[in-house]
């Protein structure tokens, strides 16, 4: 199991766009991947829980994945994240 | 007649369609085993999908790309794993198909609902209509096919779903009515989008007209005429028609820049409410937005929206106008506007009572919230900060103070924001007085003609009594005006309008005569003041 933080760079936050860009990579990872932003803790694989967190601009978040190719989906994770997700 | 709001403009001659709620009631189905209920449930997301998409594609052909986003969201939501095998797990525990979709959807919508966002409140209401949808295909309900409407239908509903209005063909559909909604609602912004006449709110519509019955909709008053006489369709038509050969004649000042004869250049500028309505500015050609008033963001709620809501509505308007000039005036709020967590006395007087920038700078810890999300929103676009009924130096520099403070918090925060340019808004007698020393501290002026008239002839415009002294062509107010102009110009800074006497055909050659530079109006009457602006000297 690996984790690293994170803060939420693009302006609109884990919003649609963002979210299902997220959750369709990290769909093709056999590890399971959690993020944890506050009190939440969600399945980050699912749209719908990913959204319900509310990931703002400028949230702390910790991302953690667990499996056979966690270095791999954490790496690509990571980029998506820190590249703001391609947005502003 | 009924009367509801009109949310489109034009006026739609033609005969009623009415849709019908439809009643997603699921209690007599039978439990057929989990295998059936989840091959059920396959089959009804498969339906849901192909259906989906075929809308989507009609959708971008007669809306447009922003409308078809929300139905590929309705299809990620769907396709989500958990979600599919949440239902699929209460199918195991022996709910019927209905009920699985039902509960799980219903839970997501509860989890957004709750959440203050404004975007998180839009995936509700997204959720629901997945779940409605998902429902109507398990349980077999037909509904009138809205894409085959006979041309000439005036659409009759309760409301309009984004899934229904991205079936309507503007080309046979002659207006809208439905019985709940207001001029912000999606119903309003597809209608206007797709220019169809609409009239939202109008109370039970769809019990009083009957299918197939002849019935005009005014969108521009909200007025629904059913079963017309020979004298109302007369009359009717003929304002379709000259109002018809108006809107054509004004096509041609869309795009166009507002210059007058004599080649002085003049913006026209839209007023807006809420944020969804700049896209309203851009559709009918306004060239920026000269008055954002604020306090609906304040409206409707139990407590004052958060810097992160506040930053959120005005950088959507900001990227909207993409580096278009937005003037977002501060709160204006006062004893006679009910804001109940605001705890504002009530006074005796309260358009001379505590309101406005009074009250905003009295309450730092208000204040300084919506100064930082400007702040911050305009490090995105081109944001104006307007404040409003200032009657003194003083206050200019106070909240200016106040703005500085802001800067140097968000400095040492190390946040992303941009200083914006602080105007006033002339609406007293006491500013357009002071407007040569004003000119000093502000950016720029914007004339509210409304209030301006009001406070100058001391007038209730509501008084019926006394209402027919409230007139912006008073010698007293058109002074006003014009002294204000004047002492701008001397301080070469930039002077708007935002009041209803920008659009007025007859003020508009004496404005123009004056160098008022910016006319700020409702987004509808953006062409024509263009073109009045354009035929002056």
């Amino acid at each position: 199991m690996i984790s690293k933080d994170f803060t939420i760079k693009n302006k609109m936050g884990l919003h649609m766009r963002p979210a299902q860009q997220f959750v369709t990579a990290m769909g093709k990872y056999a590890s399971d991947i959690t993020i944890k932003c506050g009190e939440k803790s969600v399945n980050a694989k699912s749209i719908m829980l990913l959204m319900s967190a509310c990931i703002k601009c400028g949230s702390d978040i910790t991302v953690i994945c667990d499996g056979p190719d966690e270095a791999a989906m954490m790496a690509e994770a990571a980029s998506m994240i820190e590249s703001g997700f391609g947005e502003e | 007649m009924l009367q509801g709001i009109g949310a489109s403009q034009g006026y739609g001659i033609g005969k009623a369609v009415i849709i019908e709620d439809v009643t997603l009631d699921y209690s007599a189905v039978r439990y057929a085993g989990a295998e059936e209920e989840k091959a059920r449930l396959a089959r009804a997301v498969e339906a849901f999908t192909a259906e989906t998409n075929e809308m989507i594609a009609s959708l971008k052909q007669s809306a447009g790309e922003k409308e078809a986003e929300i139905l590929e969201g309705h299809l990620t939501m769907l396709a989500d794993p958990f979600m599919l095998s949440q239902m699929n797990d209460l199918i195991d525990g022996g709910a019927v198909a209905e009920s699985a979709a039902d509960t799980v959807c219903t839970m997501f919508y509860d989890m957004f609902a709750g959440v203050e966002d404004e975007m998180m409140r839009q995936r509700a209401s997204d959720v629901k209509d997945v779940k409605d949808s998902l429902l109507r295909i398990l349980l077999g309900v037909r509904t009138v096919d809205i894409g085959a409407l006979p041309a000439g239908t005036v659409l009759v509903a309760k409301d309009l779903t984004p899934s229904m209005t991205s079936r309507i063909r503007k080309e046979n559909v002659a207006a809208i009515i439905t019985e709940v909604g207001g001029v912000t609602s999606h119903s309003a912004i597809l209608a206007r989008a797709m220019g169809i006449p609409a009239a939202l709110s109008v109370k039970d519509a769809t019990t009083i007209l009957a299918d197939g019955e002849e019935v005009i909709v005014d969108g521009f008053k909200g007025k629904v005429f059913p079963r017309p006489s020979e004298k109302e369709a007369e009359e009717y038509r003929e304002k379709q028609a000259a109002y018809l050969k108006e809107k054509e004649g004004l096509k041609s000042f869309f795009g166009k820049a507002t210059v007058t004869r004599s080649g002085a250049v003049k913006h026209v500028y839209g007023n807006i409410g809420k944020a969804e309505d700049a896209q309203n500015v851009l559709q009918n050609g306004g060239e920026g937005i000269g008055l954002f008033r604020t306090e609906f963001l304040f409206m409707d709620r139990d407590h004052a929206p958060t810097e992160e809501e506040q930053f959120e509505a005005y950088a959507t308007v900001a990227r909207l106008m993409a580096g278009k000039e937005v003037i977002i005036r501060t709160l204006d709020v006062g004893g006679d506007k009910a804001i109940d967590y605001l705890a504002i006395d009530k006074e005796e007087n309260p358009f001379l009572g505590h309101r406005a920038i009074r009250y905003c700078l009295d309450n730092p810890e208000l204040y300084k919230v919506q100064l930082r999300a400007l702040l911050r929103a305009s490090a995105v676009g081109n944001i104006k900060i307007m404040l409003p009924l200032v009657t003194t130096v003083e206050e200019v520099v106070a909240a200016k103070a106040m703005l500085k403070e802001c800067m140097d918090e968000l400095k040492a925060e190390g946040a992303a924001f941009r200083e914006a340019p602080v105007g006033v808004m002339i609406e007293t007698p006491s500013a357009a007085l002071i407007s040569d020393l004003l000119a000093k501290e502000a950016a720029f002026f914007s004339i509210g003609t409304n209030d301006l008239t009001g406070y100058t002839m001391a007038v209730d415009r509501g008084n019926a009594k006394v209402s027919h002294l409230y007139k912006a062509e008073q010698p007293a107010v058109l002074r006003a005006i014009e002294m204000t102009i004047k002492n701008a110009k001397a301080a070469g800074i930039m002077v708007g309008m935002c009041g209803e006497a920008a659009a007025d055909p007859n003020l508009i050659p004496k404005l123009v005569e004056w160098g008022l530079d910016e006319f700020s109006v409702t987004p509808s009457s953006i062409l024509q003041t263009r073109k009045n602006i354009c035929e002056c000297e």
